[in-house]
């Protein structure tokens, strides 16, 4: 019940934001607009762009996990981030990571609270398609190793390696002003427990998302994903799947700073041999992302 | 077992797709070049032809620095005041790319490449 009313709330944000979009493009005039970097504004989906050479920018990135099927269960990590643009088509970058976790009776977690430095990434994107006043797609490739000393999910020691690659594409399709954003995942990782076992494990997803920029300085838009889980590096044990819908937001304050936000509920999912609603073992019930940059 | 040989074949594979398949400046650059003078460029209207790497050489007239920036070109260049840039940008697809000072909201061209 309290689930349906859930995704109906969530459904109707983002039925919501896309109406205002519609009556807020008809109503401004873009060609005085400058062009805008498309990386940040798909929000959990990432955009094709990488920067300007010679760019440099640090920012603070939060995601928050929240809700489990039982207990109550808040997460997040913290990407403190370095990341520079030293060609054309190359952008680099690199940080640590910090994590929290409030659990507390939540099936199959121990109880829980606390804040720890969570491990090390860096990732490199490179722009293979690029985007010009003729050709509305571009189209990004990235990969992302991490290394992780607590679990993302539960808070333990562990020693996890994630090699995420992800494809970034967007369209252009109105100009300076609506933009479609897709991505397709694929994060294979291993992890050590503490007691010596190792987990072998995989997500594998796609995002479609849709944003408009409403003011020069603001663009706002919905994104879906549907995420499936394996528990097996290959993609050979599908364990179950879960869609994530929810809004997203840009806010540039100054030509070199920054923040987005987005939310995701989850709207549907399953657990292979656990006839539920919603896919709470793998996947959390909302998810939030929050993010600062500064460009020097 | 299986892992680590598979992160070692992810990894070498995602290397490979990412060596840069930029065309590199050893091809001769066309040259434009471009003042910025009382607040706006002249000319505000550039050319270059396609396929070429281009170096915008910045002639900054003003007594204040300037930020020659361009998202489509993908560059950003500080001109100090009374002084000179020099931006290499790579081999162009032809198109419209617009370029402004980052510090002045008015100032604003573009390259037309053809």
């Amino acid at each position: 019940m309290q689930s349906g009313r859930r995704r109906s709330i969530a459904l109707g944000a983002v039925a919501g934001v896309f109406c205002w979009c519609g009556d807020a493009a008809r109503a401004e005039d873009a060609s005085s607009w400058r062009d805008i970097e498309t990386k940040y504004v798909f929000g959990f989906t990432t955009g094709s762009g990488i920067g300007l050479e010679g760019e440099k920018e640090f920012t603070v990135e939060s995601i928050g996990r929240f809700g489990k099927r039982d207990g109550h269960y808040a997460a997040s990590e913290t990407k403190y981030e370095f990341e520079f643009t030293p060609s054309q088509f190359i952008q680099i970058e690199f940080g640590a990571l910090g994590s929290t976790h409030n659990i507390g009776g939540v099936t199959g977690l121990d109880d829980r609270s606390q804040v720890a430095l969570g491990g090390a990434f860096a990732e490199i994107r490179y722009l293979a398609i690029e985007r010009t006043s003729n050709n509305p797609l571009a189209v990004t490739l990235a990969v992302e190793p991490t290394v992780r000393r607590i679990d993302e999910t539960s808070g333990e020691r562990v020693r996890n390696f994630e090699f995420e690659t992800v494809i970034n594409a967007d369209l252009e399709l109105i100009r300076n002003r609506l933009f479609a954003g897709f991505n397709l995942l694929y994060e294979p990782e291993v992890t050590q427990t503490a007691i010596g076992d190792t987990q072998r494990e995989a997500k594998f997803g796609a995002s479609a998302a849709l944003s408009i920029r409403i003011a020069s300085n603001v663009v706002i838009g919905g994104e879906v994903w549907y995420l499936r889980h394996y528990d097996a590096a290959n993609l050979s044990a599908f364990s179950g799947d879960a869609v994530m819908l929810g809004p997203t937001l840009y806010v540039q304050f100054t030509p070199k700073m920054f923040m987005t936000a987005a939310w995701n509920t989850q709207v549907w999912g399953r657990e292979i041999g656990n006839p539920v609603a919603l896919n709470l073992a793998e996947f959390q019930r909302n998810r939030a992302k929050l993010k600062f940059a500064y460009e020097f | 077992m299986f892992a680590v040989p598979m992160m070692r074949q992810l990894t070498l594979a995602c290397a490979i797709a990412m060596v840069p398949l930029a065309p590199s400046h050893a091809q001769q650059a066309t040259e434009v070049q471009v003042s910025y003078s009382k607040g706006q460029f002249q000319p505000s209207e550039l050319s270059a032809p396609a396929d070429k790497p281009v170096t915008i050489r910045v002639r900054n007239l003003d007594a204040k620095a300037m930020e020659f920036e361009s998202k489509s070109l993908r560059v950003e260049k500080v001109v100090a005041a009374n002084s000179e840039g020099v931006i290499n940008v790579r081999a162009l697809k032809p198109g419209r790319y617009e370029f402004y000072d980052d510090f002045n909201e008015k100032a604003r061209g573009a390259l037309t490449v053809q």
